[in-house]
């Protein structure tokens, strides 16, 4: 049997490509939908060629060998002997799988910067925006500013104003200019460009203006400030702008969630922007045996990216053939990902959005400045030494919001780089998911 | 800092304490860690200053007495590591009479005890077991943040003259005609007559570089800890299986529960002890016992939520007591680690200790079971 | 067609579709603030929506710290800012 965990365009294709040949297939989610954080709907699937989405849902659905573990939320995963068992919690009751191979498309969050007032009500991520409007059927507010950086601002953006909310502006810190830097990325993935000019012409429709080379860097009482900033995030002085909004959506692109892998000991790297990612050959396998992975976890790239890794994964492990037509695509798709790095770089000039009494950490309410403070007072070094004295990343996310945004505040004061060494630590949690000591010591009974 | 008096090696509560009690005796201390401050087993203690899981002997001597130097190290350095005498609870769940004893033995020598009926247990602990009538109040023991400590006990240090290197390894000890001479880390060379060797887990590789020899050994631990709670705790509690855990020589797991709440309202749970060497993977099935074992103690965490584990390497000897005092072979040389689960309480009084030593000054106690000396015999 | 039901949140009724969040349903009632911080007693909403930040963590049925964007919600359920 192969265990999928995740159900998103990675774990989906994994499992129907692994059907195929009749291999039998459990697709674990910790949703009680099908699709992931883009795919998972409600209703009708909305956004560019969403019909792909439901392609695959038939596909899956329709396959014998194939069993949907729903609401399933894995906390742990640990080997026994050449078997890999994935620890789960479904309706509060601990249960656990066995299988001899899995293959893991957890995918990833956005990314978040602090600024004054992003801890306030109102201030979210354009995933939390679009998750509540696709996912549940609710508009987060009415005047809207979606903000940060990424191509993913357009459906966030669109999706919102389709749905009747005001959208304020649409901000990216970068310019589009930076495209010019990728000429390959963008001739042999020349289909990017009808996705373009569908939002293009959504964006007409509901007269969203675009605006580049500015960033929120303060939110309070309604009232935003779009302040102008260099290649580098830096504010350009004198040309910041107040806007009136109930909401903003505002993004960095994403982090990938290396929970689960990690536990199992999947080696990691820290890719060209800073993200952790792990790391896998051509087969999608990672450094551990029996283990694939696919999709956001390896680097970020997109549906598209992780559709075709994560068929990739289904086909190794389930032992098929792989065409070589789908190694040079997924190359092709690779190249259109570095392009999107190369084109949404996140500088580390926000570090000056901040004031010393910003909070760093939402969890446990840790504030910039105990974090410089932990620096020059106490001898932090690293965003672990810190954490030890601030509690930074200590509470119930356990780092996953701010761990990289520490790192990178203690590195700006001592002025020595964020090692690798460092960012794998800080990306890797022993407990996947909360878990209470009540179902913990259960297991153990049952066992 | 040109010429110290001397060189602290390791900036854990131990190295910090050391440094501390050798500033304010006059001397220029240099202290030199591999990592930052409090990287090491420090950065993954509990902070339980402990007396009542001490048989009486010289252990308990030395802990009642580095019990209260903490309170004196507060009052030098400021009220900056959460420092509480928030008193132990240690409950019995079958037989009761071991306990009783033990507690009527360390009353002879100095530790203040209670003990306590069903009543009075559950006065102290209202959340605890019902079925768990009897128990010993401990009010001494004490609880504080040990990263926090060394970090400020370090400071002070350097705001009192001496100085800090980190991210220096030691890779070279100078010896010459049986003496310390000076040191060679990654960040220079430095010479020196005086050595306080307080690498913890480390120490034996550190004594391996002076050519001499101390058999200090890891004993992995691992801690829980949980979700910020409503107060549920009051004192820190365990079962008093945990002593005989404690000073067990079994290589296998044993797990006892010590339950305690935090000023951050989370709860630890710890602690299992285990000889793997430094293997650091995470037994699932360690946390489940640990779980257990909390949760028979109080079922009302049953629905509290495990946020995260972690571990760390006790430095352990053989004879589970700490090494203090100079090298057997090299003159110049000063010990003092191998703490086992017991470091942080012990650290000032073990920095007392190796300061009156290095000084040659009388000291509170007899120092000689924790000399080095003791190994001696066995590898020359 | 999708049912209606009705959850208390500190001790107000809430009525919601089948289906949705503790999270979704609240703020579509207008209520966007789903507790205060512990040590700075500051208003706390939704953050990411999808589980990872505990922003948006209530107490339900007396269990606390359950993240409200992923908890559906259900009839006579009984929500809370705080313990
Ligand atoms: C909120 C959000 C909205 C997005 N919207 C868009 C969009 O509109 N357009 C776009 O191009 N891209 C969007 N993205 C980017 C998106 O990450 C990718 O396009 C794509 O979804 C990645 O697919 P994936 O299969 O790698 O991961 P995902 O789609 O993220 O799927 C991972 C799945 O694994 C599950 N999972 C993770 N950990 C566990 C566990 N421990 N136990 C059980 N299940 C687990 C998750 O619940 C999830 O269902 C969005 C991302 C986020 C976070
Ligand atoms: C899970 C767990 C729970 C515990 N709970 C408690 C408790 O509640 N109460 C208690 O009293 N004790 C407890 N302990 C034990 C306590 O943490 C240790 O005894 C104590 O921290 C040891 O302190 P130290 O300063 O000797 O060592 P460390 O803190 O390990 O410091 C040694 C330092 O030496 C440095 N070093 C090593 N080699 C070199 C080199 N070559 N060059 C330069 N620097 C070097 C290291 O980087 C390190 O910083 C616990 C231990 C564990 C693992
Ligand atoms: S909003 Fe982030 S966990 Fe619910």
């Amino acid at each position: 049997m192969i265990i999928v965990i995740g159900a998103g365009p990675a774990g989906l294709a994994a499992a129907e490509a692994a059907s195929r040949n009749g291999s039998e297939v459990a697709l674990i989610d910790s949703s009680s939908r099908l699709g992931g954080q883009y795919w998972r709907h409600r209703s009708k699937v909305t956004g560019y060629r969403s019909n792909r989405a439901d392609e695959i849902f038939a596909k899956v659905s329709a396959a014998q060998s194939i069993t949907h573990i729903s609401e399933a939320n894995i906390w742990s995963a640990e080997r026994e002997g050449n078997l890999i068992r994935v620890n789960y919690l479904q309706g509060g009751i601990e249960s656990s799988l066995t299988a001899e191979k899995v293959i893991i498309a957890t995918g990833a969050y956005d990314r978040t910067l602090p600024f004054p007032g992003w801890d306030t009500p109102g201030s979210m991520t354009p995933g939390a925006a679009q998750s509540l409007l696709k996912g549940q059927g609710v508009l987060v507010g009415k005047r809207i500013i979606v903000a940060g950086t990424g191509p993913f601002l357009l459906p966030v953006a669109t999706g919102l104003a389709e749905a009747g909310a005001e959208i304020v502006a649409l901000i990216d810190a970068n310019s589009p200019l930076r495209w010019s830097l990728s000429p390959l990325a963008l001739l042999t993935n020349i289909t990017k460009f009808s996705e373009l000019v569908y939002y293009v012409r959504l964006m007409r429709k509901f007269r969203i203006r675009p605006h580049f080379g500015r960033a929120v860097t303060t939110f309070a009482n309604g009232v935003a400030t779009i302040s102008a900033v260099n290649s580098g995030f830096h504010i350009k002085s004198g040309k910041s702008q107040a806007m009136r909004a109930d909401v903003v959506a505002v993004g960095w692109g994403f982090v990938p969630d290396l929970s689960l892998g990690g536990i199992l000991g999947c080696a990691q790297r820290v890719d060209s922007d800073g993200t952790v990612i792990f790391e896998v050959d051509e087969n999608q396998l990672s450094s551990q045996p029996q283990i694939w992975i696919a999709g956001e976890a390896t680097g970020i790239g997109g549906a598209d990216l992780s559709l075709i890794e994560g068929e990739i994964a289904g086909l190794a492990a389930s032992g098929q053939k792989i065409r070589h037509a789908l190694l040079t695509e997924r190359v092709r798709k690779q190249r259109f990902a570095n392009a999107l790095k190369r084109s949404y770089p996140v500088r580390d000039g926000w570090r000056e959005w901040i004031t010393s009494n910003t909070t760093i950490c939402r969890c446990e309410e840790v504030k910039s400045q105990e974090i410089k403070d932990s620096v020059s007072e106490l001898g932090a070094e690293d965003s672990r030494t810190s954490k030890l004295f601030t509690r930074a990343g200590m509470g119930l996310c356990q780092g996953r919001m701010c761990s990289r945004n520490v790192s990178e505040i203690v590195s700006g004061i001592t002025q020595c780089a964020v090692t690798d060494g460092e960012r794998i630590a800080a990306s890797n949690r022993p407990i996947a998911a909360p878990i209470s000591l009540g179902q913990l010591s259960d297991g153990k009974n049952s066992r | 800092m040109k010429n110290p008096d001397a060189i602290v090696i390791g900036a854990g509560i131990v190295g910090a304490s050391s440094a501390l009690s050798l500033t304010n005796a006059g001397l220029k201390v240099l202290v030199i860690d591999r990592g930052a401050v409090s990287s090491g087993t420090t950065g993954a203690g509990e902070g339980n200053i402990l007396v009542s899981d001490k048989d009486p002997g010289p252990e308990l001597t030395l802990a009642l007495h580095s019990r209260n130097l903490w309170f004196e190290m507060q009052e030098d350095v400021g009220d900056s590591f959460e420092l509480e005498a928030k008193g132990g609870v240690v409950v019995a769940r079958r037989d009761d009479g071991p306990l009783m004893k033990l507690a009527t033995e360390q009353s002879h020598h100095g530790v203040t005890i209670e003990k306590c009926n069903e009543t009075r247990l559950h006065e102290l602990e209202p959340y605890l077991h019902p079925d768990i009538s009897s128990g010993v109040f401990y009010p001494q023991d004490a609880q504080c943040q040990p990263m926090l400590a060394a970090a400020h006990v370090i400071r002070t240090v350097v705001q009192r003259g001496g100085e800090f290197i980190s991210q220096a390894k030691v890779t070279r000890i100078i010896v010459e005609d049986c003496a310390v001479v000076g040191i060679e880390t990654t960040r220079g060379t430095f010479r020196v007559p005086i050595i306080v060797n307080a690498t913890g887990t480390w120490a034996g590789e550190l004594a391996e570089l002076a050519g001499s020899y101390l058999p200090i050994a890891p004993r992995k631990g691992f801690i829980l800890v949980t979700e910020p709670t409503k107060k549920y705790i009051f004192h820190k509690v365990y079962d008093s299986d945990y002593v005989a855990n404690v000073a067990s020589s079994d290589a296998d797991l044993q797990t006892s529960t010590v339950v305690e709440g935090t000023r951050s309202g989370t709860i630890l749970i710890g602690a299992s002890r285990e000889r793997v060497g430094f293997d650091g993977a995470m037994s699932y099935e360690i946390l489940r016992t640990l779980a257990a074992q909390a949760t028979s103690l109080f079922p009302v965490l049953r629905d509290v939520q495990l946020l995260r584990a972690y571990r760390g390497f006790r430095p352990y000897a053989p004879d589970h007591l700490p090494v203090i005092g100079q090298d057997a072979k090299v003159k110049g040389l000063w010990h003092s680690a191998g703490h086992e689960g017991a470091g942080i309480g012990l650290a000032p009084g073990s920095a007392a200790l190796i300061t009156d030593a290095i000084l040659g000054r009388d000291s509170f106690m007899d120092g000689a079971a924790f000399s080095p000396a003791r190994f001696a015999t066995v590898n020359s | 067609m999708t049912q209606t039901i009705t959850f208390t949140f500190n001790g107000n009724p809430i009525h919601c579709e089948e289906g949705q969040s503790i999270a979704a349903a609240l703020i579509n009632s207008d209520q966007r603030e789903l507790r205060k911080t512990r040590f700075g007693d500051e208003p706390r909403s939704i953050f990411c929506g999808i589980g990872i930040c505990f922003d948006c963590v209530v107490v339900v049925n007396g269990v606390a710290n359950q993240r409200s964007c992923l908890i559906e919600a259900h009839d006579g359920m009984k929500v809370e800012s705080a313990q």
